[in-house]
């Protein structure tokens, strides 16, 4: 479960502060696929990244007794120069992966992204459908309560799509999403509760195709 | 491959750690990450790495010794140059290299176990290690080719080296922090480093600057770190009048109260993505 109290975030630009929330108080009932929606820059990814952790409100606290991923598919923290092999030990060691646990998850992510020798070459020499197969990977070698899921369920071609989904299902056997995604059929198909995050504010919908009709009226 | 054999890897799930546990292994991670990243791809890497900044001192040392006269205070000038350059150096290499420590682990905070603290603290870390071996080096060499290395006062000396490392380290930290309100300053603080090199008695001992400049030149705790330094080493090394070991502690303190303060309080500042 998520838990937000009097969370207030803003950012500060050149010209002054803006505002994302004030005073959001709200609870997401535990064991729910939550969905984010709402039109651009309504705040969807300041909230995902609130409820992870990767950025911190100005006041208020946000509780949960869960373990939460990073971004899905999250290929900016790769080191161009450094082997995919280090890259991937580099997140395991922060997770506190190590010795077995982190040899199993290297042979994991090797396999699921299907990068073979490649493994030991620099990620600069990747193609982009390489380096997010080799980080969708490394999110699914980890077991966490939440996933965060910031609109990149589609890489690699039709056939990793497909394994992609496969694994993802099992995932979602024991694990959560957190969703963001302007793809409605996507919101339907994975999602129990939908957040309509408008003008600074949210509204929680325990009915998905409530929250989406709300979005589209 | 067949989808089955991805069921074969039973995926294992982690044991709950503590914050230290985790901030350790964060600080683990980014050191051999650095360390990576500096020593490149490259097989020469790791030579590049070491033999730039051994270049950079022998050049300093060898053309001072043929410009100016050979002793100084009773040993050799390289000598002399040596003991003082080489912290210089790494202070400032430390300094500045926090300052664009934000910058280039900007893509990192994603994870959220990694903040702008553990970066800095890992780059120091990576920053030493070079430098201490570098320096290791360098001595090995001038006591081979017939200098007199050893140390004065050696445990003196480690605690000043490490003072210096703090201060570099709370200097560099509040230079981050400026130079991420205003990113156009970190050319003129690049630059303000050169004339430092003078002031601070990099090349010369402190005693041969202007006596009138002296109560102004004394306000840079660089110089009193730099004469500490050398009067643990060299035996008969006089420093220059006001050079105390109280005014380093009292700046440093200081100075890591400010520069830990600042970054408190601009920590969510510092992560968010929404600020360049």
């Amino acid at each position: 479960m998520f838990e937000l109290r009097n969370v207030t975030k803003s950012y500060l630009t050149p010209n002054g502060r803006r505002y994302v929330f004030r005073n959001l108080s709200l609870a997401i009932p535990p064991g729910k696929n939550i969905g984010l929606i709402g039109r651009n820059g309504a705040g969807k990814s300041t909230l995902m990244r609130l409820l992870g952790g990767a950025d911190v409100p100005d006041s208020g606290t946000i509780v949960t007794d869960r373990s939460i991923s990073w971004p899905v598919g999250l290929t900016g923290g790769f080191q161009g120069s450094m082997s995919g092999r280090d890259n991937i030990k580099f997140v395991c060691r922060v997770y506190g992966a190590t010795g077995d646990a982190m040899r199993e998850k290297i042979r994991y992510v090797q396999e699921f992204a299907e990068i073979g020798d490649w493994i030991d070459e620099p990620i600069k020499t990747y193609s982009s459908g390489m380096r997010s197969r080799v980080a969708f990977g490394l999110s699914m070698a980890f077991d966490f309560d939440y996933y965060l899921i910031d609109e990149v369920m589609s890489v690699g071609d039709a056939q990793f799509k497909r394994k992609c989904a496969k694994v993802f299902k099992e995932k979602l056997q024991h694990s959560n999403v957190v969703l963001v995604s302007h793809s409605m059929p996507e919101i339907k198909k994975l999602c129990d509760v939908v957040l309509l995050v408008r003008d600074g504010g949210i509204q929680v919908y325990d009915d998905v195709d409530e929250g989406i009709h709300a979005y589209k009226s | 491959m067949p989808h089955g054999a991805l069921l074969c890897f039973a995926v294992t799930i982690l044991k709950p750690r503590s914050s230290l546990q985790i901030q350790k292994s964060v600080i683990f991670a980014l050191v051999l990450r650095e360390a990576r990243s500096r020593l490149g791809s490259r097989r020469l890497g790791a030579v590049w790495l070491l033999l730039e900044p051994i270049c950079h001192l022998l050049v300093f040392t060898v053309l001072f010794a043929m410009l100016r006269a050979r002793t100084v205070s009773g040993v050799e000038y390289p000598v002399f140059i040596l003991v003082g350059m080489a912290p210089f150096l790494l202070y400032r290499n430390t300094a500045l290299r926090l300052m664009d420590s934000l910058r280039e682990n900007r893509s990192l905070f994603g994870y959220k176990q990694i903040k702008p603290l553990d970066t800095y603290i890992a780059r120091v870390i990576v920053e030493t290690c070079i430098a201490a071996t570098v320096y290791a080096i360098l001595v090995f060499g001038f006591a081979w080719y017939g200098f007199d290395m050893s140390v004065h006062s050696p445990l003196q000396w480690v605690a000043t080296l490490l003072l210096g490392l703090l201060f570099a380290f709370g200097l560099g930290m509040l230079l981050a922090l400026i130079t991420h309100a205003l990113p156009s300053l970190k050319i003129v603080i690049r630059m303000a480093f050169f004339p430092l090199y003078f002031i601070s008695g990099v090349l010369i001992p402190a005693t041969y600057l202007p006596q009138s400049m002296m109560p102004v030149l004394l306000l840079n705790p660089f110089l009193h770190i730099l004469e500490l330094i050398r009067a643990e080493v060299l035996p008969h090394y006089t420093p220059v009048d006001g050079v105390s070991e109280t005014y380093v502690i009292t700046f440093t303190m200081v100075l890591l109260f400010l520069s830990l303060g600042a970054y408190r309080a601009r920590r969510m500042h510092l992560i968010s993505t929404k600020n360049g």
